[in-house]
């Protein structure tokens, strides 16, 4: 019994999903409309975008790398993807071309972080600055509005499966099926081999360049087709779209227990982070708090799980930014 | 005498005269006095937020909470003015609240052991949450009339617009330190190798805890430059701009590993990126391709160093050692 307890406190995510349940019940308590059916929708809705990009920025993060142009990409590929559908191309059309920018994105990102091993953070910052100019560039003062999104989105953005928001569903299904690949696949394990002892990765042989290269590429890529997920929340998009989302979807990461310093975590922690970020924002709505104090909340929330995780853990202090093991 | 070498600071340099140069032909404006003290007004909080993130990303640590601390500042001079504290004090309290932020980055970075790129992402969305806890959704417009002309006026009987004084002042006292005192060299070993600075006896967390609090004093100081230019205090002030600030300082010379940058190259860049923004908007270009120039330039800083060192390293040895 004793060893069953000790394991379960063992796994990272328990405390970030106790978190999550104490928060749902105070709330609850307080404010029944909270337990509602849609108070339920308003939670997963909301958290969709983020709990996306939060699966792809994982794998990122695992290899102690860091990809922050994840915003602008999304931003860019809604509005490319209402563009091309108001211009009268069809749903697959613009599913191909916000792929598209996402892998190109993704192999520039991986090409200079992989092969030439410059530092991600000053790679990615770049790209983050390049698409969005790229991006403003392009869109100008257009607004997508809700009769240019494609049908089969918008109808996504509105509808719920058996009560849970198909947006939520898209997150859940790319959180289980990148879930399963990092536990059992290879290729996936070996991000957790080049994020715990980089040299040791090499020594034992992990073509480790290509298995860096691959992850951006892959995080580019779905950040390019999460475009979708969030043209579907706002039916709009314009020129700020995806403004700032990187540092929530990394907030959402390491809340949910994936160690900035790399080699520790899942995606089923880091959407668990990014739901508990989300639920508590509603929360604090459901409660009467004023809106402004989300923020706050947010920001010491982060660092509680990062002390909490520093406490727990036996690691020596970090002595880089992206920490140390 | 020392022996010259060529380094990133003098091609940031040479980046720089090219840029005003070039833009002289380009606009028949931007070469102007009027011109030049429009761009030293838009950069002053920049700079002088960079002159301490200089110190923090050589000594290997890092601070994106830097436009939250600018802003909370800010915010903190419209709170206690509108509550009726004088506008001096108010501006003593903006900075002492900046110092306090930087200290409680400074603290959970050194004392807890957390990573910085973490806790400051966090402290970006508390200090931002802060201000809109102090001034609501409502800006301080009403400041005191002889305060806010120090924000548009030139000094009397020059072109230089006020702002030019903390950032001189500032930028001479940061150089100094930096690359002739021990606490420079220090900043620099610490970023080398922490662990045989602290062997060799560098109080190493004292160090860092005491540059993470300048960096908060600094965005505090640029919180009231920025209170004043823009004659309000506003809680959404000035969102993004960390990245700005390390653009700046990387594209400098600045290495994101640690130990290596000079203040120079720093200041030649906020000023570069400063006078291409001027160019940019004179003829007319959108902001858009400032951020695409931004970005370019940050990649440059990035991959020239790291071509170079592998055309040497080819040419020496064969074994390629990867860090």
């Amino acid at each position: 019994m004793k060893n069953l307890i000790q394991k379960t406190l063992k796994v990272r995510e328990i405390p970030v999903f106790l978190g999550l349940l104490i928060v749902v019940l105070i709330t609850g308590t307080a404010n029944p409309a909270f337990f509602t059916l849609s108070g339920f929708q308003d939670i997963t809705l909301g958290v969709a975008v983020v709990a996306t990009l939060a699966v792809a920025q994982t794998l990122v993060i695992v290899m102690k790398h860091i990809d922050l142009s994840v915003g602008s990409t999304i931003g860019f590929s809604a509005y490319l993807i209402g563009d091309a559908s108001s211009k009268g191309h069809g749903f697959w059309y613009c599913m191909a071309l916000a792929l598209g920018l996402g892998l190109v994105v993704g192999a520039v990102n991986g090409y200079l972080v992989a092969y030439l091993k410059l530092p991600s953070l000053v790679v990615t910052l770049a790209t983050l600055y390049i698409v969005r100019g790229l991006f403003n560039e392009i869109a100008g003062g257009n607004t997508i509005t809700e009769d240019m999104v494609p049908k089969a989105i918008n109808f996504m953005g509105l509808n719920t499966f058996f009560g849970i928001p198909y947006l939520f569903l898209v997150a859940v299904i790319l959180m289980l099926v990148v879930g399963f690949i990092m536990k059992r696949l290879r290729p996936a394990r070996d991000l957790y081999a080049i994020g715990s002892n980089l040299a040791a990765a090499e020594l034992v042989g992990i073509p480790v360049a290509r298995r860096v290269f691959l992850a951006f590429l892959a995080t580019g890529a779905v950040s390019g087709l999460a475009g979708a997920v969030l043209l579907a929340r706002f039916n709009t998009a314009a020129a700020n779209s995806g403004n700032g989302l990187e540092l929530s979807v990394v907030a959402a990461c390491v809340v949910g227990g994936v160690a900035i310093a790399g080699g520790i975590g899942t995606v089923y922690g880091a959407v668990i982070g990014a739901v508990l970020l989300q639920a508590i924002t509603m929360a604090l709505g459901a409660l009467g708090v004023p809106q402004f104090w989300q923020l706050t909340v947010n920001g010491i929330l982060l660092i509680a799980a990062i002390s909490l995780d520093r406490y727990l853990s036996t690691r020596v202090k970090p002595t880089s930014i992206m920490g140390t093991n | 005498m020392k022996k010259f070498t060529f380094g990133w600071d003098h091609g940031v340099t040479i980046f720089l005269v090219l840029t005003v140069v070039l833009g002289g032909f380009i606009s028949e404006y931007f070469a102007t006095i009027d011109n030049l003290s429009f761009v030293i007004q838009d950069i002053a909080e920049i700079a002088i937020i960079a002159l301490a993130m200089s110190y923090l990303i050589i000594a290997g640590e890092i601070d994106l909470s830097v436009a939250s601390i600018l802003s909370l500042s800010s915010a903190t001079i419209g709170f206690l003015f509108r509550n009726g504290t004088s506008f001096e004090m108010a501006i003593v309290g903006g900075l002492i609240v900046g110092l306090l932020c930087g200290l409680l980055n400074g603290y959970l970075v050194t004392v807890i052991g957390l990573p910085s790129l973490a806790v400051t992402i966090g402290t970006l969305a508390l200090f931002r949450g802060l201000c809109y806890a102090l001034l609501g959704n409502e800006p301080v417009n009403e400041l005191p009339e002889n305060w806010i002309v120090l924000g548009y006026e030139n000094i009397p009987g020059t072109f230089l617009p006020w702002s030019t004084i903390p950032l001189v002042i500032l930028a001479a006292i940061a150089w100094i330190v930096l690359h002739y005192t021990r606490i420079g060299r220090w900043t620099f070993a610490i970023g080398i190798n922490a662990e045989a600075a602290k062997f060799s006896g560098i109080p190493v967390a004292r160090m860092k805890l005491g540059l993470f609090a300048m960096t908060g004093l600094m965005s505090g100081v640029a919180g009231v430059v920025y209170t004043l230019r823009f004659a309000s205090a506003s809680p959404d002030g000035a969102v993004g701009y960390e990245l700005g600030v390390i653009a700046a300082v990387l594209f400098g010379g600045v290495s994101i590993a640690g130990g290596i940058g000079t203040l120079w190259g720093v200041l030649a860049a906020v000023f570069a990126l400063g006078a291409i923004r001027s160019v940019l908007q004179l003829i007319d270009f959108s902001a858009n391709a400032l951020l695409i120039v931004s970005g370019a330039l940050l990649l440059i800083s990035v991959v020239v160093p790291r071509a170079i060192e592998i055309a040497q390293s080819r040419r020496k040895s064969t074994f390629v050692t990867n860090k």
